[in-house]
């Protein structure tokens, strides 16, 4: 029933398809460190459009409907470039039992904020294994841990047994104990869910297209990590994580050179196989303040950079979600190619980094969530033409909010915010 | 001269620390020596923190290192040492949010300068503070959080102090790398710190600490 609201009323006159074109354009250009006709504006509105329409954010979660209901609101009231909804779906999570996520209404209140849950799901033993053969243990030790539902994989054979041509299927026999069936069942239902969520992205972005609104940057795209993140955030956790850097420094660089060589396949390949040339990488330990530059230096920058180096060469351009603060950290990323990556900064000194970076790569971000949630319309106004006139000088610049997530920012003034990057954008 | 437990701690030389105090408790050595040496060197860790030589990893580690030494020392102490604090602080990551990392560095530094920290973990609903707040009459109160959805946290929670009667004479902290001076005043705390650091600071201007 996603058809059952107007279409967007013609802005200027033009028709949705002219919209498109021109709004793609804006975004392509200043990605490519380019100077676009005006400064583009990009909403991740996520769990505000819940806030807007009175829907619990579980609601907006599972309901498709509802979300693109909200969403062709929230781009009819809000002319920006383009907007966004909720891009994590619970269902694939769900249908494994997965221990690392909570969503609205699955672990949370049903308007909760969706939330990672950081463990120790690698245990330094565990290293060796995974240096060995990631994708054996992975499967037969890692997934039956972190997804209940996936217990049953644990009986599975050494995956190497497959290379054993006819007499790998005589060992066949042993997919068919309960438990095994089981997780294979569990595994077939979370495919069907994610393939769900898939298509049901697909159908959002097309809808919103069909108004004349442009993708966002980062639909489509691979998401991938820094290997020192891959191996924090959802294996070692934090704390693991730092204690590997003092107890087993060198444990902790093989896994990263094992993790940046099939990061790197799975990224070209998904963009080969999607036709979209970009690759989305957020960041989390690498900001200022978590480690040592020696430490940086040594479990950090080199792989991410040559994470970047490699999507580059292969004619992808890295989008870099730096979060937290990179002020110390801006020297190492004007070593990146210039106008061949992209960072969104989440609460770096957004004029330090045009400064240092603006010859370098196409900045996202700019305007603090805090100031659409608790400012004033005259200091958002302030901000915005002041972001527009300086981070925005000769293009390269898409201004978003710092954090992509705008729960609690006030609907007046994001009217406000976009007004006046509207006004003063325009070069 | 520095004795040599302090030194392997607060260099992070774990398995140097830990023979250290093997031998020392082989020898009969005052187990509220180990201690004291233990604080010294937290104290050391907290000042190379503070002086950005030190990082997480290194706080982690002397966490670590602070834990295994007590579980030795444990079972041989026959008193417990008493050490004067500066004042208290009730410090937790607001309900609805769960990141503890940011906290957890706030509790480190708080302790090592000398106060008494009653941590309430993550996603603290605002009774559990206000309970807290009941049985230890803390000299601060300090409010973490990451998400944004923790501004109104932060909001409900300081609301709730003031219902139950005790925001008259509290002091009230918040803290995390999302907040800055406009959620300070959208959550009517009485002040805000970007880091472990002016958290300190901001327990030592209240309490008259040094």
């Amino acid at each position: 029933m996603a058809t059952s609201t107007p279409a967007l009323a013609p802005v200027a006159g033009k028709t949705a398809q002219q919209l498109f074109a021109e709004r793609t354009k804006r975004i392509e250009d200043a990605l490519q460190l380019k100077q676009p006709d005006s400064v583009p504006i990009v909403l991740f509105l996520g769990y505000m459009l819940a806030e807007m329409g009175g829907i619990t954010r579980q609601e907006q979660h599972e309901d498709a409907e509802k979300e693109n209901r909200l969403l062709e609101e929230a781009a009819r009231r809000f002319p920006a470039d383009s907007v966004t909804g909720l891009l994590n779906n619970p269902a694939a999570p769900l249908a494994v039992g997965d221990r690392m996520t909570r969503f609205p209404g699955h672990g949370l209140p049903p308007n909760g904020s969706f939330q990672f849950v950081e463990g120790e799901y690698m245990k330094p033993e565990d290293y060796d294994a995974f240096i060995d053969d990631p994708a054996d243990w992975s499967i037969r030790k890692y997934w039956p841990r972190v997804f209940p539902e996936l217990e049953g994989l644990a009986m599975l054979p050494p995956l190497g047994m497959a290379a054993f041509g006819t007499y790998s299927l005589f060992d066949l026999g042993v997919m068919k104990a309960p438990p095994v069936a089981a997780a294979f069942r569990a595994f077939a239902n979370a495919i069907e869910a994610g393939a769900a969520t898939d298509a049901r992205l697909i159908a959002t972005v097309q809808l919103l297209a069909g108004e004349g609104v442009a993708w966002p940057p980062f639909a489509g795209c691979p998401i991938i990590e820094a290997p020192f993140d891959f191996m924090s955030d959802t294996l070692r956790g934090m704390r693991g994580i730092m204690l590997d850097v003092h107890r087993r420094p060198e444990k902790l660089l093989a896994a990263e050179e094992k993790v940046l060589k099939f990061e790197l396949e799975f990224a070209i390949n998904w963009c080969r196989a999607v036709g979209i040339n970009r690759a989305f990488i957020p960041l989390h330990r690498g900001s200022d303040g978590f480690m040592s530059f020696a430490q940086y230096e040594k479990f950090y920058w080199p792989q991410l950079k040559a994470l970047q180096l490699g999507l580059v060469e292969a004619g992808i351009m890295p989008l870099v979600f730096y979060e937290g603060v990179w002020d110390q950290r801006l020297k190492y990323l004007a070593e990146l190619p210039r106008g061949k990556t992209a960072g969104w900064f989440q609460f770096s000194d957004i004029y330090k980094v045009k400064e240092v970076l603006g010859e370098t790569m196409c900045i996202l971000g700019g305007m603090r969530n805090s100031l659409l949630q608790a400012g004033t319309a005259e200091q958002v106004r302030a901000e915005t033409k002041k972001l527009c006139e300086v981070v925005g000088k000769n293009g390269g610049f898409i201004m978003s909010t710092g954090i992509g997530e705008m729960e609690g920012c006030k609907p007046e003034l994001v009217q406000v915010w976009v007004d006046a990057a509207k006004e003063f954008g325009v070069y | 001269m520095t004795r040599p437990l302090v030194e392997a701690i607060a260099d992070m030389r774990e398995d140097d620390a830990l023979r250290e105090v093997d031998t020392q408790l082989q020898n009969g050595s005052d187990p509220l020596q180990i201690l004291e040496d233990c604080r010294q060197a937290m104290s050391l860790v907290g000042q190379r923190f503070e002086a950005g030589e030190y990082f997480v990893p290194e706080l982690i580690l002397a966490g670590e290192m602070l834990k295994e030494i007590s579980a030795r020392v444990k079972p041989k102490l026959t008193q417990t040492a008493g050490v004067k604090k500066h004042g208290s602080v009730v410090v937790g990551t607001v309900q609805g949010d769960i990141h503890d990392i940011g906290k957890d560095i706030v509790v480190f530094m708080l302790d090592v300068n000398g106060y008494e920290v009653y941590d309430l973990g993550v996603d603290v609903a605002p009774e559990k503070f206000i309970e807290k707040m009941k049985e230890v009459k803390p000299d601060v109160i300090a409010l973490s959080g990451f998400l944004t959805l923790s501004y109104d946290s932060m909001k409900n929670t300081i609301a709730a102090i003031e219902a139950a009667g005790l925001r008259q004479g509290s002091k009230i902290m918040i803290g995390g790398g999302t907040v800055d001076e406009q959620i300070r005043a959208f959550a009517g705390a009485d002040a805000f710190g970007k880091d472990a650091m002016a958290a300190v600071a901001l327990a030592k201007q209240w309490t008259g600490g040094n």
